[in-house]
C-alpha cells in the first residue's frame, strides 16, 4: 500500500519543484514546448485514427469467421443427411445380399436386436430425462460448473443402470463416442455443448432411475448438487425419441461364407 | 497559450498527413499516448502550482514515455507484455486523476 500512496501523494515529478527552487530558467526553450505539444497532438490523433480504421476491418474479419462456422455447420448436416440415406442404402443392400433362408433370417434378428444398443438407427420409448447444469456461482469457482468427467460418470451410471440408449443434448452415444472438454465447451463427438446439458436415457422406466440413483454415478451427482449447488434433475419421461449417431459407420462388410 | 496551439496543431497535422506508424511500434501507442498524458496533466498542475518549467516537462515527458515503452517491450519479451502494460496504465491513470482533481481545486476552487 506504501507504493500506492506514494503514487497518490506524489504525482507531479519532483523534480518541477526542485528546478523552481534552485531559480528561474530564462524563458527561450519555448519552441520545445511547442515542438512537443505538435508531437503529443500527432500522438492522438495517429492513435484515435488507427483504432477508428482498425473497427470495420475487425468487424469484417468477424462476419467473415462466423459465415465460414455457418458454412461448415452447413456442409456438415448435408454430409450427415447423406449418411443417414447411405445407411439406409447398406441396410437395403444388406437385406438383398442375405437373401430369405433361415440363416439369413437369423442373422436379420441378430442385427435387429443389436442396432439400437450400439446407435445405429434412432429409437423412441419411455425413459428418464436428467437436466444438469453449472451451479449458479460457477462464475466465482470453477470447480462449480459441470466438467467432462462429470458427464462421463452420469453417462456410464446410466448405462450401468441399464439404458439401452442414451443421448446429450440431441447427440447418441455410442462406445465410440468422445465426452471431452475442449476449451470452455464440453464436446460429445467433436461438437460443442451448450448448457443445460439435458441427457435422455431410454430403458426400462420402472427400473432405470432407481438403478441409477442407488450406483457410483448417482452418488457423484448427489454430491455435485449438494455440495456445489449444481443443478441436477431428473424425471421419467413417456416418450423419448434419440436420434441415431452419425458416427456410426460401416467400416468393413464381407461376404458370409456359410 | 503555446502549448496548446501545439496539441491543436498537431491533432489536425496528424489527421491531415495520416503518418503510418511503423508495425513494431504500434503496440506500445496506447501506453505511449497515457504516458504523454500523464506528463501534461503533471505540466498543467506545476504550472497552476507556479512551478512550470519547460526543460522539467520535456525531459519528463520523454523519459516517461520510453520508460514506458521499454516496460512493455520487456514485458512482451518475457510473456507478461499485456500484464505489465496493464500496471502501467493502472499507476499512470492513478496520477492522472490525482493531478486532474488538484487541477480542478485549483481552478474552480471546489
Amino acid at each position: 500500500m506504501d507504493l500506492l500512496n506514494q503514487i497518490i501523494r506524489h504525482p507531479v515529478d519532483p523534480d518541477y519543484a526542485l528546478v523552481a527552487a534552485r531559480g528561474n530558467e530564462s524563458d527561450n526553450r519555448r519552441w520545445t514546448l511547442a515542438v512537443l505539444a505538435l508531437i503529443i497532438g500527432s500522438l492522438f490523433a495517429v492513435a484515435a485514427l488507427q483504432t477508428t480504421r482498425a473497427a470495420p476491418a475487425l468487424q469484417l474479419e468477424r462476419t467473415e469467421l462466423i459465415n465460414r462456422v455457418q458454412n461448415a455447420e452447413r456442409a456438415q448436416d448435408e454430409l450427415q443427411g447423406r449418411v443417414a440415406s447411405l445407411s439406409q442404402e447398406i441396410a437395403t443392400l444388406r437385406a438383398a445380399a442375405l437373401g430369405d433362408d433361415d440363416a439369413a433370417r437369423a442373422l436379420e434378428e441378430r442385427i435387429d436386436a443389436l442396432d439400437p444398443v450400439v446407435g445405429n438407427v434412432p429409437v423412441s420409448g419411455p425413459g428418464v430425462l436428467i437436466v444438469v447444469d453449472d451451479s449458479p456461482s460457477a462464475t466465482a469457482d470453477g470447480r462449480d460448473r459441470v466438467l467432462d468427467i462429470d458427464l462421463q460418470v452420469l453417462a456410464n451410471g446410466l448405462w450401468e443402470a441399464g439404458a439401452e440408449a442414451v443421448s446429450i443434448n440431441g447427440h447418441r452415444l455410442s462406445s465410440l463416442t468422445a465426452i471431452r472438454s475442449a476449451g470452455d465447451a464440453i464436446t460429445v463427438d467433436y461438437r460443442s455443448l451448450t448448457r443445460p446439458y439435458r441427457v435422455e436415457a431410454i430403458g426400462d422406466v420402472r427400473a432405470l432411475q432407481a438403478r441409477f440413483v442407488e450406483s457410483s454415478a448417482g452418488a457423484w451427482w448427489n454430491d455435485l448438487a449438494q455440495n456445489r449447488r449444481m443443478r441436477y434433475e431428473i424425471s421419467d419421461v413417456k416418450q423419448l425419441d434419440l436420434a441415431a449417431d452419425p458416427g456410426m459407420v460401416l467400416r468393413h462388410a464381407g461376404k458370409a461364407t456359410s | 497559450m503555446i502549448p496548446l496551439l501545439g496539441l491543436l496543431a498537431g491533432i489536425v497535422l496528424g489527421i491531415v498527413l495520416e503518418p503510418s506508424i511503423p508495425q513494431i511500434l504500434q503496440p506500445y501507442l496506447p501506453i505511449a499516448i497515457v504516458a504523454a498524458m500523464d506528463a501534461l496533466f503533471g505540466a498543467f498542475r506545476a504550472y497552476l502550482e507556479g512551478t512550470f518549467t519547460d526543460r522539467v516537462f520535456v525531459v519528463s515527458f520523454i523519459s516517461n514515455v520510453l520508460i514506458a515503452a521499454m516496460i512493455v517491450y520487456v514485458g512482451d519479451q518475457i510473456g507478461v507484455g499485456s500484464q505489465l502494460a496493464t500496471a502501467v496504465v493502472v499507476v499512470l491513470g492513478i496520477r492522472i486523476f490525482t493531478n486532474a482533481a488538484a487541477i480542478r481545486r485549483a481552478l474552480f476552487h471546489a
